[in-house]
């Protein structure tokens, strides 16, 4: 199986609100893929909807072979999963509480989630309780670690750990790949977090995805081309699959999809222009895909 | 102690250069400088992505692609060993065009100063010097 979630055609609708909007979503297997989008774009519907906590309107959903919502439990054992915001047994010790979730699990690796422990400065010995939002959230992700699942699937893993901690939690990812076969999906809306670590993304807005793919597809992709003519450009300079364009007199700034040097080579003979052309880096190629 | 990168390399991964361009090109301009001579290896994918801390999959990517290109040579068990002799200079075009942007910046920054060029050009080459 080289795809360990495939969705075809998903769509989750409450009441008239349409919340995911025809996903048509792959994440190969070995791969770190990186679910962009802004607050409310649907992301952890999406993940809710791969894990079975949500049943699709319709469309369907497969994670590894299986339909999330009858997951056998030898499949639910091969998945890792961290909630945006995880609600922890807040009178247990962090000791007790990973001694606890071991016990779910015929595999635990110990000696990894002692070493994550020390990495993330987390003592076994503090309460769950009075733990702080980003210790709560390091202590949600180490549980999800412990069984060294094949799948691992974080919403927001990032959101609220200084950035320390999210530096740390990007390398744990890299040594987890390095190491062994393991697929990560996680969700976020930190740009250059998903960019070091990732190599596919997917980009959600309103419920579509604008783009899914290899990252350096859609950095190759997507392009600011800065003409500077002899010739008055006029308002409505016509070039396919704009995403956005300003005008003045011999000056136009014009964001591409599907960027060709034939364009450029085209452009230059029409208008008698230099063309330079920039590449975006994902967070203004989010904001331009936003637009 | 942590073993040291043995090449130098530096990855902006917010750039719009894709990382494994990035990877591609400092191996490249590095030949080209003879900082890599014929015969050395580079570093493994794994001590790379390490290092740089960026998915190895993007630096397979770059090394593969540089094995099509024919700069280096996969030997098996072994690792990428580089397999031509200076680059021409050629290859630095590559990293002379990536100034590009940031020169156009550091310029209109000096003239929203209203700073000359003269004193612009000064102060080049004061950080040169550093």
């Amino acid at each position: 199986m080289d795809n360990l979630i495939v969705a075809q055609e998903l769509n989750k609708v409450y009441g008239s609100k349409v919340i995911l909007d025809n996903i048509n979503l792959i994440v190969p297997r070995g791969s770190v893929f990186g679910l962009l989008g802004k607050n409310g774009a649907g992301k952890t519907t999406l993940i809710k909807a791969m894990l079975g906590l949500i049943q699709p309107s319709s469309g369907r959903i497969d994670l590894l072979g299986e339909t999330p919502w009858l997951f056998s439990d030898r499949t639910k054992e091969r998945i890792g999963y961290t909630p945006q915001s995880d609600q922890l047994y807040s009178w247990l010790t962090i000791g007790q509480l990973i001694n606890y979730t071991a016990s779910f699990y015929p595999k635990w690796n110990s000696k990894l989630v002692e070493k994550l422990m020390t990495e993330w400065e987390v003592s076994s010995q503090d309460r769950v309780g009075l733990l702080s939002e980003g210790q709560t959230q390091k202590v949600a992700i180490i549980l999800a670690l412990g069984h060294e699942p094949e799948l691992l699937i974080f919403d927001e893993p990032v959101a609220s750990l200084d950035p320390m901690a999210r530096r740390q939690f990007l390398k744990t990812i890299l040594e987890i790949v390095s190491d062994r076969d393991c697929t990560i999906f996680f969700s976020s809306h930190i740009t250059p977090d998903l960019e070091r670590v990732t190599d596919k993304v997917a980009i959600l807005n309103k419920g579509q995805i604008n783009f899914t793919g290899g990252l350096d597809v859609l950095k190759d992709e997507i392009k600011r081309l800065r003409i500077t003519s002899l010739a008055t450009l006029p308002n409505d300079l016509k070039i396919a699959n704009t995403l956005s364009c300003e005008i003045t007199d011999h000056l136009a700034l014009i964001t591409v999809r599907g960027f060709n040097d034939t364009l450029v080579a085209d452009l230059k003979k029409r208008w008698n222009a230099e063309v330079t052309v920039e590449d975006l880096n994902l967070e203004e190629i989010f904001l331009e895909l936003n637009k | 102690m942590q073993k040291k990168p043995k090449f130098y390399f530096q990855i902006h991964t917010s750039s719009g250069v894709p990382v494994y361009r990035q990877v591609m090109d400092q191996v490249k301009t590095q030949i080209a400088l003879e900082h890599l001579p014929r015969g050395t290896f580079l570093p493994s994918v794994r001590q790379m992505s390490k290092d740089l801390e960026i998915n190895p999959m993007t630096v397979s990517k770059a090394y593969s692609l540089l094995e099509k290109e024919g700069i280096v040579e996969h030997l098996r068990g072994q690792g990428m060993k580089i397999a031509q002799g200076p680059l021409p200079k050629k290859h630095l075009n590559v990293s002379q065009e990536n100034l590009g942007p940031l020169i156009r910046e550091v310029v209109t920054k000096a003239k929203q100063l209203s700073l000359g060029a003269e004193p612009l050009h000064k102060l080049i080459d004061e950080e040169w010097e550093k």
